[in-house]
């Protein structure tokens, strides 16, 4: 009896390790991501946070128009479009034989009731500020979508490189998505294990032929910093996407496993409160500018791996001045000093900075405060927790913050609702009508050479006198397992290129 | 003799699991920034009206006494509510999540519990020894050394000596049951460590205090050989604070569970709990604290159970 009962269990053992032998060859063929955080939910036209972006921006959905890996916007589901001569109106050719997850065609209808969703207020996506120039969405026919626009819309565009194209019938469904995501891109929902992974299969009809490379990918949500790094150096995980430079250091170097990098669109700042003193004055404001030392604050906070940057993202050539052009990166505490004698506040200036609550910008806030108090500039650290932070920021219930602002690939999308008086997420308060005026000017015009200089303008005079201390572009990396081919790292992290990888073995 | 006790231990049971409640019902709603707030974001479209909607649609906008009275009479209907996030029955998100955490701490607990005894033992007897100091110092280490640290130690080192091993995440048991035990045993190991040296070092004072007692000298006397006396005689008296310790010690561990979980990504209650505060998930945490102060109150009174089990006098 005892005996048999030995041989039952080493019988199960051997079975479960021929098992798992056997299976390892279609593992292979299952690409091993990992993640830090959980997302919230998996609507494209709602969410917020990175965590969720990253999982279904370009794989999951597309979107009409894209952006390639310079940033450029290329064609996506729409293979072509048209410009009318005086700029309000775009008719967008939808690309043949694309088709939803769900097996339905994608139609000119789809489109329509997509952008319409994204306007909806009842659905109040934060994408909405993206369609505030279109006046009408109609479709000619299946394959045509016309857009009339009240005014010309130069960022328009790029804006729709962001609104994912999602199956009819989602209006007024606010749910839906959220869990069950359904997209035309080159993977599909599978399966989604709270706190443990989110599962994507092959869209088998997917309209570029030979994509995706890989049968599924599975994104494993691991929180621990450590345990990340272990899975990538040992081979567990294939990807760590859209690590930081603290992650990416401990990596570098380590057998078999490569590091992408590129410059983020994302920055920190230091923002101030622009409705009450000492900082409504822009001579204390241009004083903490002159104060800051950007290298010293990227050595120490990023460990090196950033830049000193203006309002728009060096990542942009295109349009991000050179900082160079800015006198008040030049650092210089005496000017600093002089700056505030002019301004004639009480001193020292003493002020409570709000600090996001996450590791490098809590790093930056420390080195920030040692900088200014050098000049006499007194800061309280306030670190809340998250949900404290979003409501004070929100708010505008602050002297100082230090956060990060996601930046965009048209320099209208958040100059304009960040800076412009009145603008969506000008909690500032920052009112200046020259700024105003160029923002203006920038958004309507489709001339390329007059919203360049608007644009210049307007970045150096919000680089000196504006509501904001910009600090610093910060290098982002991917990791990769050393076999895995063809995966990009995107500065606005979208994972769009794993359609493309192939991996080879584990 | 176990109807008194088992109506004794029943008012416990609910008088523990009310303040409970109360507790984590205020406490959840004390941390600034409340489940709206959170959902929504850096999402600055919202109009007031929205966010009020959302607030009235959670029932936010309700006096706290009424939200109390609301969320506890549909618990003792059984109902636990929905999670704010997923809409998702709470009790689907907990019978999702519970396994693991389960597992978890079951298998750390087989194997604390059932090593510190024999180590235990073999302590006492070697009182005043080297090997019985050595075995003291090494207790202290375990029970100071931090699971986090501890695990993260172990995962850097099996990856550079086995890197083949599967042992992050989780597979259930009965899908791919090596799988399931590669992945587990670091974790159970790391929760395990502290439990087996805190209670090798029960056993072991337990047995020195019975082993200075009176039916001892008997039996020695009696001529009795010396692994009954330590086994028969005095490790069953010994066991009483041993056991009395285990449903402490099942507090540590679900604790300790939540830490670990963290560190090996494994998807149980633990990390449920952490992303429940997170969010500001205010039924999944509320449910969530209950169920785990449920299992605790359970476990305690199994152990009041076990009393009567070794010691024929208690509760006769």
């Amino acid at each position: 009896m005892r005996v048999s009962k030995l041989r039952t269990i080493l019988m199960a053992g051997a079975v479960a390790l021929l098992g798992g032998a056997g299976a390892r060859p279609a593992l292979a063929q299952a690409l091993q991501v990992a993640v830090d955080a959980s997302p919230a939910g998996l609507d494209p036209h709602i969410i917020t946070a990175f965590a969720s972006f990253q999982i279904v921006n370009g794989t999951i959905y597309e979107s009409l128009t894209s952006v390639d890996k310079d940033l450029r916007v290329v064609p996506g589901l729409a293979e072509s479009w048209a410009v009318s001569p005086d700029g309000k109106t775009y008719t967008f050719k939808l690309r043949s034989g694309v088709t939803f997850h769900n097996g339905a065609p994608m139609q000119a209808a789809d489109v329509v009731a997509s952008l319409e969703r994204v306007r909806s207020k009842d659905i109040a996506s934060p994408l909405a500020s993206r369609l505030a120039a279109v006046d009408a969405i109609t479709a000619a026919d299946d394959a045509t979508v016309t857009l009339t626009l009240k005014e010309p819309s130069a960022p328009l565009l790029a804006g729709l490189s962001s609104i994912a194209v999602v199956p009819r019938g989602f209006l007024a469904d606010k749910d839906g998505l959220q869990r069950q995501p359904v997209g035309t891109g080159p993977f599909k929902f599978k399966e989604w294990q709270p706190n443990g992974f989110i599962d994507l299969t092959r869209h088998e009809g997917y309209w570029t032929k030979g994509e995706p490379k890989v049968e599924s990918v599975r994104f494993n949500i691991v929180p621990e910093s450590a345990t990340r790094q272990v899975g990538v150096a040992s081979g567990q995980y294939a990807i760590l996407p859209n690590i930081d430079a603290a992650t990416a250091l401990q990596l570098k170097g380590r057998p078999n496993v490569q590091l992408a990098q590129t410059l983020e669109l994302a920055y920190s700042l230091i923002g101030f409160n622009t409705s009450k003193p000492p900082f409504d004055n822009a001579k204390v404001r241009q004083a903490v500018s002159f104060a800051l030392n950007r290298k010293e604050i990227i050595d120490a906070a990023l460990f090196g791996s950033g830049v000193p940057g203006g309002p728009i993202s060096p990542a942009l050539t295109a349009w991000a001045v050179n900082v160079d052009r800015f006198p008040c990166y030049k650092t210089d505490p005496a000017k600093a000093k002089a700056l505030i004698a002019e301004a004639g506040v009480p001193a020292p200036i003493k002020a409570t900075m709000l600090v996001l609550p996450r590791q490098d910008i809590k790093d930056m806030a420390q080195v920030v405060q040692q900088q200014l108090k050098s000049v006499g500039i007194d800061l309280e650290l306030k670190i809340p927790e998250l949900g404290q932070f979003i409501q004070d920021w929100r708010n505008s219930n602050f002297d100082v913050f230090a956060s990060t602002n996601a930046g965009a690939v048209d320099p209208d999308d958040y100059l304009y609702r960040t800076f412009r008086s009145g603008g969506s997420t000008n909690v500032f308060k920052y009112a200046n009508p020259e700024v105003d005026k160029l923002l203006d000017e920038g958004r309507v015009s489709t001339q390329p050479e007059a919203r360049k200089a608007a644009y210049d303008r307007v970045q150096t005079i919000l680089a000196c006198d504006g509501p904001a201390a910009f600090l610093a572009y910060g290098q982002l990396f991917s990791a990769v397992r050393n076999g895995v081919k063809e995966f990009e790292i995107m500065p606005n992290r979208s994972l769009g290129s794993l359609a493309r990888t192939t991996a080879a073995g584990r | 003799m176990p109807l008194k006790l088992l109506r004794v231990r029943l008012m416990d049971l609910v008088i523990v699991l009310f303040g409970v409640s109360v507790i984590t019902f205020l406490l959840i709603r004390l941390v600034p920034g409340d489940a709206v707030a959170i959902m929504l974001g850096a999402n600055t479209e919202v109009t007031p009206d929205r966010i009020a909607e959302l607030r009235a649609r959670i029932g936010l906008d309700q006096p706290m006494p009424v939200q109390y009275v609301h969320w506890i009479s549909g618990v003792l209907r059984g109902d636990l509510g929905n999670s704010l996030w997923t809409g998702r029955p709470v009790a689907a998100e907990i019978g999702q999540h519970i396994w693991p955490t389960l597992q978890l701490a079951t298998l750390s607990l087989v194997l604390g519990a059932g090593l510190a005894v024999p180590l235990g033992v073999l302590m006492a007897r070697l009182r005043g020894g080297v090997w019985d100091s050595a075995m003291q110092m090494g207790s202290v280490v375990g029970l100071t050394i931090p699971s986090f640290w501890l695990g993260i130690m172990m995962i850097l080192t099996l990856s550079a000596f086995a890197p083949e091993l599967q042992m992050l995440g989780y597979v259930p048991f009965f899908e791919d049951p090596l799988g399931n035990l590669s992945r587990l045993v670091l974790p159970a190991v790391a929760l395990a460590l502290p439990i087996l040296a805190s209670l090798a070092r029960v056993v072991r004072s337990a047995m020195l205090d019975a082993l200075q007692q009176d039916y001892v000298r008997t039996a020695r006397a009696k001529g009795v050989p010396e692994r009954l006396i330590l086994f028969k005689h005095a490790l069953r008296n010994a066991l009483i604070p041993f056991v009395t310790n285990v449903g402490i010690l099942t507090g540590y561990l679900l604790g300790g569970a939540i830490v670990v979980e963290q560190v090996f990504a494994v998807p149980g209650l633990g990390r449920l709990l952490l992303g429940a505060i997170a969010e500001r998930n205010y039924p999944l945490l509320q449910a969530t604290i209950l169920v785990v102060t449920f299992v605790f109150v359970l476990v305690n009174f199994v152990v009041d159970l076990l009393y009567a089990f070794i010691d024929p006098r208690v509760g006769s």
